[in-house]
C-alpha cells in the first residue's frame, strides 16, 4: 500500500487523487516502477511513524498531500539515488537495527573496510599494459618455436589472481621443453621475471609469472582439460604476428 | 587435520566420490595433512562407469579442511567439509573441473593447475 500511495504522490501525476485506484495504479506504473518508487522515498523516520495506514480515514488526503510536497521538495534537492533501504519502510523504526545500519551506511558509504594497498586506476592500467606486452612477447616466442594454436586470454575480469592466460599446444615433450625454456629465458632477460610452476616438461606444463600464466599442452590434454571453454567469457587478445 | 583413516569428499569430476587417507606425503611419520598437502588415499566410493574405481589407491591434494587455515593477515578460513582433488604422479589433476571454493595457498604450493580449474578462489 505504501508503494501505491507513493505513486499517487508523484510530482508528475496529473490525475486527481483517489483511493479506488486499480486502473490508476497501472497508469502510473508506466512512469515509475515500484522499486524506483521505493528508492524515491527518502522520508525521515518521524514521518514514517505518522504514515497513514487507514485508507478510508478522512485525514489521508491531507496528510498525503503534505507528504507529496515534502517528496517534491526532496526530489528537487537531491536528484541522485537515495540510500534509504526499502526494507525499512514497513518495519517498526524505533526498534529495528536495520535503520541504524542505514544511517551508518548513509554517513560512511557501503564500503566499511578497504585495505591500504589499493592501487590507483592509472597504476592498474600501467600494470595491465606491461603484462600485455609481456604476454604478447611470450606468445611470440612460443610461435617462434612452432607452438600451435596460441591463444592469449585477458582473464582479469574473471579471476582476481592473474591477468593473462597464454594457452598453446606443443606436439611433443621436447618441444614443450623448448617452449618453456625459451619463454623462461626471454622473461628473465627482457622483463626480469622468474617463473614458478613446472620445471620438467609435463603433458600440461604451466609457467606462472604472477600476472601472466602460460599453459603448454600436448594435443590430447588440451582437448581433455578444455581451458578455453572454461574461460569462454575472457577476451581474446589479437596477436600481431598471426595476421 | 587429515590423518590416516580420515574420509574426504572429492572436489573434482574424476569419478571418485569419497576417499580415505592412508598416508601423508612429506616427512616420515608425519601426523596431519593440511590444505595443499599431498596424501595417498584409497577410493571408498566411486561414480559408476568412470575410469577411477572403488578400492583404487590414488594420490590427492587436500583443498578444503574443517580445521581452520590461518593467514598472516589474521584471516581465518574454515570449510564445512574435508575435500581433496585426485592428482597423478606429475601433479596433474585427474578430473577436468574442480568444484567449490579453494584457497589461494594452493597457488603458492605450485598447484596452479588446480587453481586455474577452480570456479572460486578465496
Amino acid at each position: 500500500m505504501e508503494i501505491k500511495s507513493a505513486l499517487l504522490l508523484l510530482p508528475n501525476s496529473s490525475l486527481p487523487f483517489t483511493t479506488s485506484s486499480g486502473p490508476l495504479f497501472s497508469v502510473h506504473r508506466r512512469h515509475l516502477n515500484p522499486p524506483e518508487a521505493q528508492k524515491l522515498l527518502p522520508l525521515p523516520a518521524t514521518k514514517l511513524n505518522s504514515w497513514p495506514v487507514d485508507h478510508n480515514g478522512g485525514g489521508y488526503v491531507s496528510s498525503s498531500l503534505q507528504m507529496g510536497r515534502s517528496l517534491k521538495h526532496q526530489l528537487s534537492i537531491s536528484p541522485g539515488p537515495s540510500v534509504f533501504s526499502p526494507m525499512a519502510l514497513g518495519s517498526d523504526t524505533s526498534v529495528d537495527t536495520d535503520d541504524m545500519f542505514d544511517d551508518l551506511f548513509k554517513k560512511y558509504g557501503k564500503v566499511v573496510f578497504r585495505s591500504s594497498d589499493q592501487k590507483s586506476a592509472t597504476a592498474d592500467i600501467d600494470d595491465d599494459a606491461e603484462s600485455l606486452s609481456f604476454a604478447v612477447a611470450a606468445a611470440k616466442v612460443a610461435s617462434e618455436v612452432k607452438a600451435g594454436d596460441i591463444r592469449v586470454l585477458f582473464v582479469k575480469p574473471l579471476v582476481y589472481w592473474t591477468r593473462f592466460f597464454i594457452i598453446a599446444t606443443a606436439f611433443s615433450r621436447p618441444q614443450i621443453d623448448a617452449i618453456g625454456t625459451k619463454i623462461r629465458d626471454m622473461a628473465e632477460k627482457q622483463f626480469g621475471r622468474v617463473a614458478a610452476g613446472d620445471s620438467k616438461p609435463n603433458s600440461w606444463t604451466l609457467l606462472d609469472f604472477g600476472d601472466v600464466v602460460v599453459h603448454i599442452f600436448l594435443p590430447p590434454q588440451r582437448a581433455f582439460y578444455n581451458l578455453e571453454e572454461f574461460y569462454g567469457n575472457a577476451t581474446l587478445i589479437e596477436l600481431p604476428f598471426e595476421s | 587435520m587429515i590423518q590416516p583413516q580420515t574420509h574426504l569428499n572429492v572436489a573434482d569430476n574424476s569419478g571418485a566420490r569419497e576417499l580415505m587417507c592412508i598416508r601423508i606425503i612429506g616427512a616420515s611419520n608425519r601426523r596431519y595433512a593440511h590444505i595443499g598437502d599431498v596424501i595417498i588415499a584409497v577410493i571408498k566410493e566411486a561414480v559408476p562407469n568412470m575410469p577411477l574405481e572403488r578400492s583404487e589407491v590414488v594420490r590427492a591434494v587436500v583443498v578444503r579442511t574443517c580445521k581452520e587455515l590461518k593467514r598472516d593477515n589474521g584471516m581465518i578460513i574454515r570449510y564445512d567439509d574435508n575435500a581433496a582433488v585426485v592428482i597423478d604422479q606429475e601433479r596433474n589433476p585427474k578430473g577436468t573441473r574442480i568444484f567449490g571454493a579453494i584457497a589461494r595457498e594452493l597457488r603458492q604450493l605450485h598447484f596452479t593447475k588446480i587453481v586455474s580449474l577452480a570456479p572460486e578462489v578465496l
